[in-house]
């Protein structure tokens, strides 16, 4: 099984996604800085990043229904906080403000995870001086996140196949114990690779 | 010349207390391609494991493991896994790299080659395993046998002078197993392949090795070991098909 | 309890940041220095399981379903600064490649979840451990420390929201630490069975999680206490101090008071936001957390001898570790 729905667009070809990386890394950096410490005031400015935004997401080829799509699911988290900003004196404008302000700041980082693979955005961040043993554990655990996802699926699978009642507290008790039995295999798996990585001279 | 592997009564216990090795004794030539068969839990990974020192609480004892004239113990162990490269059964215990070019460049990037080298290396691998053009692609978009020349590829890029491989035809389908069984023959190197596959044992392996609970049943040529059936059914093996119409003797 | 970009002005993102690079700083360097290698694909490994383990949904009522944080669960199945390092890498991938949680708010998401949650999660567990012992004693302290662990860095997220002016503290106190009062109880709840599952089938994995980056040296426990009463200085205690208008005096004492007094443009919908009968919204919310914690506990405590038991009458497996 594949699990592209994670990372599908990230390989694609087009003017954007063969820019550096550490290009795209950075100037998502100073967008976001930006959008996030101007004034609400100064609405020119958010027009403008909107409407870049859009533009390079034209010169992407990634369809408009992902990108949306994308937008939608993590939207709702942003809203549920922003409501709390409504009790207080000039709420409606701040909750505006925050509310736009993180759209914005979606919306760049959902173009720049589906445009830099992350194994770049690893090497770009390496090359910032991010601690060598903090690169590794990511790089791990990006690469290992697709191997526990399926691995997670079987297990659940296996069990939908023998579980016949459908009550709560059982689907509690299951869930958690397949959380379990996923640590116990990460911990197995951990010393395979363990053992791979010193067959090939690792320290 | 030294036999490329001297393996002198070698006994493993596991903490938990199975006995997975019972005093195994064998040498291989250079440039031998040995395979090594039987049942599940006759110990055949637990013997490669050894061949690189990867359980360390093995190491400490006796030599019993004597690569290329030097006994491994652990001073020496990081230097000999440079000699023997080793397949594991699970691709994805082996791919650890976020990308393939990373992954087979993990080994020659350990053992200290410069940039250059480390590229020269990696390109070669990936030659040999004819996956040049895939150096950026991710470990999650691979196909199973794919998966599997990446593994070979990183193994190879160490240049180690024996290759002992884990099952390295499970899971693959008949055009997957083709092409391993292809790159295999090209390889020059020293060959130890534990396997169930005995069509792959005979197409491969002049010498085959039978083990079962940890010691060793049978040692000697291919076709004289799994053309005889009677053996082969005693170890939970099955005579392979090309060799249906070869008697024994 | 993912912040996105948007909801913390610059000085809030800055001194989180600040914090949560000193604290991960602090794990990382611990593990450099002490930690096996051996042990390093675990820590890889462990953070894939908790992202993992967070995607996994569980049915709440009517339709709705919760999910596990992770930050306890992960303190106590491998130490507090693997945690750290486990939890940070986590929300660094999160906010990287999902978009949840955002960059610039990166540092006080750490701060929360990585820092804050793993460290009092594991402080509680450990201190409870003193005086409940075996495996229903196990249990509690998990549950309870899990339930801890996510209110206080809820009240966390709430000050830092405060802090930047995106809430009133006066309302985002309340709703956070209320919200995340009954997710604690998911929380602790699956922390528990999980805990319980991983003793039943392999026990000794819950005694050495200390190993994977060994037992705290003084300058790193110095580090993650002072990290947090330092967070707690600035982002809770302005609030909840007796003054009525806290903010505003931290506020025009730290010369940031344009905030208050720039003219409102629309007009808030409510004025003087407050319960009724109640002397504030704040000190309910701490009398609520006082009582839910007593709650939890005993809810923990009779939970943990629930499952302690089905544990001691279940066939005791010796599994032998899975190796080929």
């Amino acid at each position: 099984m594949r699990h592209d729905f994670l990372d599908r667009y990230s390989r694609l070809d087009s003017p954007i996604h063969r820019l550096p990386t550490t290009a795209k890394l950075l100037s998502t950096l100073c967008v976001i800085s930006a959008t996030v410490t101007l004034h609400f005031t100064h609405a020119w400015f958010f027009i403008i990043v909107a409407g870049v935004l859009l533009i390079l997401s034209a010169l992407t080829t990634i369809p408009w229904r992902f990108l949306f799509g994308r937008l939608m699911v993590l939207e709702p988290f942003a809203l549920g906080i922003a409501v709390m900003a409504l009790f207080q004196e000039n709420g409606v404008f701040v909750f505006l403000s925050i509310l736009t302000k993180s759209t914005l700041c979606l919306f760049t980082v959902i173009l720049l995870s589906n445009t830099a693979p992350f194994a770049e955005i690893l090497l770009s961040l390496k090359r910032f001086g991010v601690p060598k043993l903090l690169i590794t554990i990511l790089a791990l655990m990006y690469r290992y996140l697709f191997v526990l996802i399926d691995e997670t699926e079987r297990l659940n699978r296996a069990r939908s196949s023998r579980t016949f009642s459908n009550s709560p507290i059982r689907k509690w008790h299951t869930m958690a114990s397949l959380i379990g039995q996923l640590f116990v295999r990460s911990t197995e798996r951990a010393e395979r690779i363990y053992a791979a990585m010193s067959a090939r001279g690792w320290k | 010349m030294n036999p490329a592997i001297e393996i002198r009564g070698l006994q493993f216990r596991y903490p938990d207390g199975k006995e997975a090795l019972r005093g195994i004794s064998f040498t291989i030539a250079d440039g031998e391609c040995v395979g090594l068969v039987g049942p599940n839990g006759s110990g055949k990974s637990t013997l490669l494991l050894h061949l690189n020192g990867l359980l360390p609480e093995s190491l400490p004892k006796d030599p019993n493991v004597v690569v290329y004239g030097r006994a491994l113990n652990k001073e020496n162990a990081a230097e000999i896994r440079r000699d023997v490269g080793l397949l594991f059964q699970d691709p994805d215990d082996q791919l650890f790299c976020p990308t393939v070019y990373e992954d087979v460049a993990f080994g020659p990037e350990q053992f200290g080659l410069d940039k250059e080298k480390v590229r020269a290396v990696v390109t070669k691998a990936l030659e040999t395993t004819s996956l040049l053009g895939h150096e950026h692609r991710s470990p999650h978009h691979l196909s199973s046998g794919e998966k599997r020349r990446v593994c070979l590829a990183g193994v190879l890029a160490c240049e180690p002078r024996v290759l002992a491989l884990d099952e390295p035809t499970s899971n693959l389908d008949p055009r997957g197993k083709r092409n391993l069984i292809q790159t295999l023959k090209s390889i020059p190197a020293t060959k130890i392949i534990a396997t169930h596959d005995l069509e792959m044992v005979v197409e491969l392996c002049s010498r085959t090795i039978v083990l079962d609970q940890g010691t060793i049943i049978a040692d000697g040529p291919t076709h004289q070991l799994l053309g005889d059936e009677k053996l082969m059914l005693a170890h939970g093996l099955e005579k392979p098909h090309i060799l249906r119409h070869v008697h024994p003797h | 309890m993912h912040i996105p970009d948007g909801f913390l002005d610059a000085k809030t993102a800055i001194a989180t940041g600040m914090f949560s690079i000193t604290g991960l700083g602090t794990a990382l360097r611990r593990a450099e220095r002490h930690v096996q290698s051996r042990k390093i694909p675990l820590i890889g490994l462990a953070a894939a399981f908790i992202f993992v383990a967070q995607m996994l949904n569980f049915p709440v009522a009517s339709g709705t379903s919760g999910h596990l944080l992770g930050a306890t669960l992960a303190a106590v199945l491998l130490g507090p600064s693997a945690a750290i390092i486990v939890m940070s890498s986590v929300l660094i991938v999160q906010a990287l490649i999902f978009a949840d949680g955002g960059i610039l708010a990166l540092g006080a998401n750490i701060f929360n979840m990585a820092i804050v949650a793993t460290l009092c999660g594991y402080g509680i567990y450990k201190i409870l451990q003193i005086f409940f012992r075996g495996e229903q004693g196990r249990l509690v302290a998990v549950g309870f420390a899990s339930w801890c662990a996510t209110v206080i860095a809820s009240v966390f997220c709430a000050g830092e929201l405060a802090w930047s002016g995106t809430a009133l503290w006066g309302t985002a106190f309340p709703a956070m630490a209320g919200v995340h009062m009954l997710t604690g109880l998911g929380e602790a709840t699956i922390t528990m069975l999980v805990i319980a599952a991983i003793s039943k089938t392999r026990p000794e994995l819950l005694e050495d999680n200390d190993q994977a980056v060994p037992a705290n040296g003084r300058s790193t426990a110095f580090v993650y206490v002072a990290l947090i009463v330092i967070g707690l200085l600035l982002l809770v205690a302005p609030h909840a101090s007796p003054l009525p208008d806290g903010l505003e005096q931290v506020a025009s004492s730290l010369g940031f008071e344009h905030k208050a007094t720039e003219a409102p443009i629309l007009p808030s919908p409510i004025k003087d936001y407050q319960l009724p009968g109640i002397p504030s919204a704040g000190t309910a919310t701490i009398v609520a957390g006082v009582i839910g914690a007593l709650a939890v506990f005993a809810l923990s405590f009779l939970f943990a001898r629930v499952l302690a038991r089905r544990q001691k009458s279940a066939v005791h497996p010796s599994s032998p570790p899975n190796r080929q």
